[in-house]
C-alpha cells in the first residue's frame, strides 16, 4: 500500500480526478452525499484558511469547500444560504473556527446529524474556554500545526488505506512552516517592544507573537468587531497616538470597516503613519496559509523600516 | 461642573461635530414636528421612518453616504404615498400603513445584501438606532443645506398648510391647492426625518420629530412660541443625550458606554411627562389630550 500511496500510477491519477469531478457535481446538484465510493473525501473548511490547510494535508484523496472565502466582506455578519447548509450537510471533515466566530457552523451541523461526520473545532482543540476574546485563532502561529496533525489524525482514521499519504503531507507542511517560524524569530529580534495600533482584534496573536506592542485600547478593538460604535475617549485616544507618532504602524482591517475605522485609516494616511492591510480569511488567490501570514509579517517589516503602507494583499 | 462634563468633553472632535449636526437636526426636526403634530400626521411620520431605513440600508448596499441614503428614501416614500392617496383622510393609514412594510421588506433585503456583499460592519445598528459619534465633520455642511431648504420651504408654505391643517373646508374655499401644500409637506417631512435618522436612526427617528413638537404643544398657546420652545427641547434632548452617552464611558469600571439614542430618547420622554404635569398645573381640565391647541 506504502508504494501505491506515495507513487501513484497514471491510470490511479486519472481515475481520482474522475471522482472529484463526481463528487464536485454532487455538492452542486443533487444530494448523492460526499462520501463516495471512490475513497474522496468530502470536507469543509469554515474559513478558507482551514480549507487551505485541510487541502495540504488531503491532498487528492479530499475534495474541499471553504464556506467564508470573500475578502471584501465582513465574516463575523456572514449569513448562510441554503447551498450552505447542502454543503456542510455533505461533509465528512469539517473544520471551524469556534469561540462564535462561525457559530451558523454548529447549527447547520445539528441540522443534519450524522454519525460519520467528524468536526474539529478549533477552540476546542485549543482547549480554549468560550471567554476567550479574541476568535481569529488562526494569526497564532502555533495553531495551524496542531490544527493540521488533527486534520491529519481524522484523515487517516477516515480512509486508512491513505494514512501514510497524508503522514506524508503532514510532515511536508511542518517543514513548509520553518521558514514562517524563523521570519517570526528574526523579526522579533528586530523590532520587540515596537508599538502599533490596530482597528480590530483580527491578527493580534500575530502581534504578540512577534513582539509588538498594541497599544489600541482593547475596547475599541472589540467595539468595532462586534459591529457597536466605539466610544469617543477610545477613538479619541487611538487618534492622539496616530497624530503624535506614538504608534509605528496602523494594522487595518481589510475586512471589517466602518466610518470609523475609514476616518483613523485616513487620519494615518495624512499623519505619514504606514498602514498594514490585515485580513479575516486568506486573501485568494495567490496565496495559502503559509505565504499569507508570511506575506503579513513582510509588509510589517515595511512598514517599520521604510514606513511604506501595503493596503492590499495582492 | 467637572462632574457633568467629564474629561476631554470639550475638546473631542467626535462630540463637537455630534453637537453641532445634533443642533441643525434638532432644530429642523422640531420646526417640521410642530406641522406634523397639528396636522395629524404622525403615523405618516412613522412610516417614512421606515423608508428612510430602506434607504439608508441601500446606501450601504450601493455605497454612498448614509444621509443620501435616509433623505432620498424618504423622499421616494413621500411621493409614493402621496400617489397611493395619502391626502384623502379616509385610506390614508391603509396607504401609510402598505408603504410603511414594502419599505420594512425592502430594508430587510437590503440588510441582508449589504451583510453578504460589503465588509461594512454595524450597518443594522447604524441603520435603525443611529450612530451620531460615527458621523464625519464634512455632513455637518450637508446637513445644515438641507435644514436651511427645510426651514425656507416650510416658511413659504407655512400659512395654507397651517390653514388647511385647521379646516380643509376652509382652506379650499380661500383658494389653496391642497393637493400641491400637502405633497410639499410629505416631501419636506420625509426631508426632516432622513436628518433625524442620522443621530438616532432612521426606527427612532419620529421620537425626534414629534417628541419635543408635542411637549411644546402641550404648554406653549401660540405656533411661534411652540415652534422656538420645540426646537430648544430637541436641541437640549439632543445635547443630553450626547452628553450621558459621553460620560457614560466613565460611569462603570469597565468603560463600557452607552448609546447616544438610548438618552436622547429618554430625555425626550422626560421632557413630555414635564410638558404634562405643566399642563395639568396651568389647566386643570383638559379638554382633548390628544388635540393640539397651540395655533388658535
Amino acid at each position: 500500500m506504502r508504494a501505491t500511496a506515495q507513487h501513484p500510477r497514471r491510470w490511479h491519477r486519472v481515475g481520482i480526478a474522475l471522482a472529484m469531478a463526481v463528487v464536485a457535481v454532487g455538492l452542486s446538484g443533487c444530494n448523492s452525499g460526499g462520501s463516495s465510493a471512490s475513497g474522496v473525501i468530502a470536507a469543509v473548511g469554515a474559513e478558507n484558511q482551514y480549507a487551505n490547510v485541510i487541502a495540504q494535508i488531503g491532498g487528492r484523496y479530499v475534495h474541499v469547500a471553504a464556506i467564508m472565502s470573500n475578502p471584501s466582506v465582513d465574516p463575523h455578519t456572514f449569513e448562510v444560504s441554503t447551498s450552505v447548509a447542502q454543503v456542510v450537510s455533505q461533509a465528512r471533515l469539517v473544520v471551524q473556527n469556534g469561540l462564535g466566530y462561525d457559530q451558523f457552523m454548529t447549527q447547520l451541523e445539528s441540522a443534519s446529524p450524522s454519525s460519520s461526520r467528524r468536526v474539529i473545532d478549533v477552540q476546542h482543540l485549543l482547549t480554549l474556554s468560550d471567554a476567550t476574546p479574541n476568535p481569529h485563532l488562526w494569526y497564532k502561529p502555533t495553531t495551524m500545526p496542531i490544527v493540521a496533525a488533527a486534520i491529519e489524525r481524522d484523515l487517516a482514521a477516515m480512509a486508512p488505506t491513505h494514512a501514510n499519504y497524508f503522514a506524508a503531507r503532514l510532515a511536508r507542511f511542518r517543514s513548509s512552516f520553518a521558514p514562517l517560524t524563523a521570519q517570526i524569530r528574526a523579526f522579533r529580534a528586530r523590532f520587540a517592544g515596537d508599538v502599533v495600533a490596530t482597528t480590530e482584534p483580527v491578527a493580534d496573536y500575530l502581534l504578540t507573537a512577534l513582539g509588538l506592542v498594541d497599544a489600541t485600547p482593547w475596547r475599541l478593538q472589540a467595539d468595532v468587531m462586534n459591529g457597536i460604535d466605539p466610544a469617543p475617549e477610545d477613538v479619541a485616544t487611538l487618534q492622539t497616538m496616530i497624530r503624535d507618532h506614538h504608534v509605528a504602524a496602523l494594522c487595518y482591517n481589510a475586512q471589517v470597516t466602518s466610518s470609523v475605522t475609514l476616518a483613523l485609516r485616513s487620519l494615518a494616511q495624512s499623519a505619514g503613519v504606514p498602514i498594514v492591510a490585515v485580513y479575516e480569511t486568506m486573501p485568494e488567490p495567490g496565496y495559502d496559509y503559509q505565504s499569507w501570514m508570511s506575506a503579513e509579517i513582510h509588509a510589517l517589516t515595511l512598514a517599520l523600516t521604510t514606513h511604506h503602507s501595503t493596503t492590499e494583499l495582492r | 461642573m467637572g462632574w457633568l462634563f467629564e474629561p476631554g468633553w470639550w475638546a473631542n472632535g467626535t462630540v463637537r461635530t455630534a453637537l453641532l449636526v445634533g443642533f441643525v437636526v434638532a432644530v429642523t426636526s422640531a420646526v417640521v414636528g410642530i406641522f406634523t403634530v397639528m396636522r395629524g400626521q404622525s403615523f405618516a411620520g412613522h412610516a417614512l421612518t421606515d423608508v428612510a431605513t430602506a434607504g439608508g440600508a441601500g446606501a450601504f448596499l450601493a455605497g454612498v453616504a448614509p444621509l443620501v441614503g435616509f433623505v432620498g428614501g424618504g423622499v421616494l416614500g413621500a411621493g409614493a404615498m402621496d400617489a397611493i392617496g395619502v391626502q384623502r383622510v379616509k385610506g390614508r393609514d391603509i396607504a401609510t400603513g402598505v408603504v410603511l412594510g414594502a419599505a420594512m421588506g425592502l430594508a430587510a433585503l437590503f440588510l441582508f445584501l449589504s451583510a453578504r456583499s460589503s465588509s461594512a460592519s454595524g450597518t443594522t445598528q447604524l441603520v435603525l438606532f443611529g450612530s451620531i459619534f460615527t458621523v464625519s465633520p464634512s455632513t455637518l455642511p450637508e446637513v445644515s443645506w438641507l435644514s436651511g431648504a427645510v426651514l425656507v420651504t416650510l416658511a413659504a408654505v407655512a400659512r395654507p398648510l397651517l390653514l388647511s391643517s385647521l379646516s380643509v373646508e376652509l382652506a379650499a374655499a380661500r383658494g389653496v391647492r391642497l393637493r400641491s401644500v400637502g405633497l410639499i409637506f410629505m416631501v419636506v417631512l420625509a426631508v426632516a426625518v432622513g436628518m433625524s435618522a442620522i443621530v438616532i436612526g432612521a426606527i427612532l427617528s419620529t421620537a425626534l420629530l414629534i417628541g419635543p413638537p408635542a411637549s411644546a404643544l402641550r404648554v406653549a398657546r401660540r405656533v411661534g412660541r411652540a415652534v422656538a420652545l420645540a426646537a430648544g427641547l430637541g436641541v437640549l434632548a439632543t445635547w443630553v443625550g450626547v452628553l450621558f452617552a459621553y460620560d457614560s464611558y466613565y460611569w462603570f469600571p469597565s468603560h463600557r458606554s452607552l448609546p447616544v439614542s438610548f438618552f436622547v430618547v429618554a430625555a425626550i420622554v422626560v421632557e413630555y411627562l414635564v410638558a404634562s404635569v405643566l399642563r395639568r398645573r396651568t389647566r386643570p381640565a383638559p379638554v382633548a389630550a390628544s388635540e393640539p391647541e397651540g395655533w388658535t
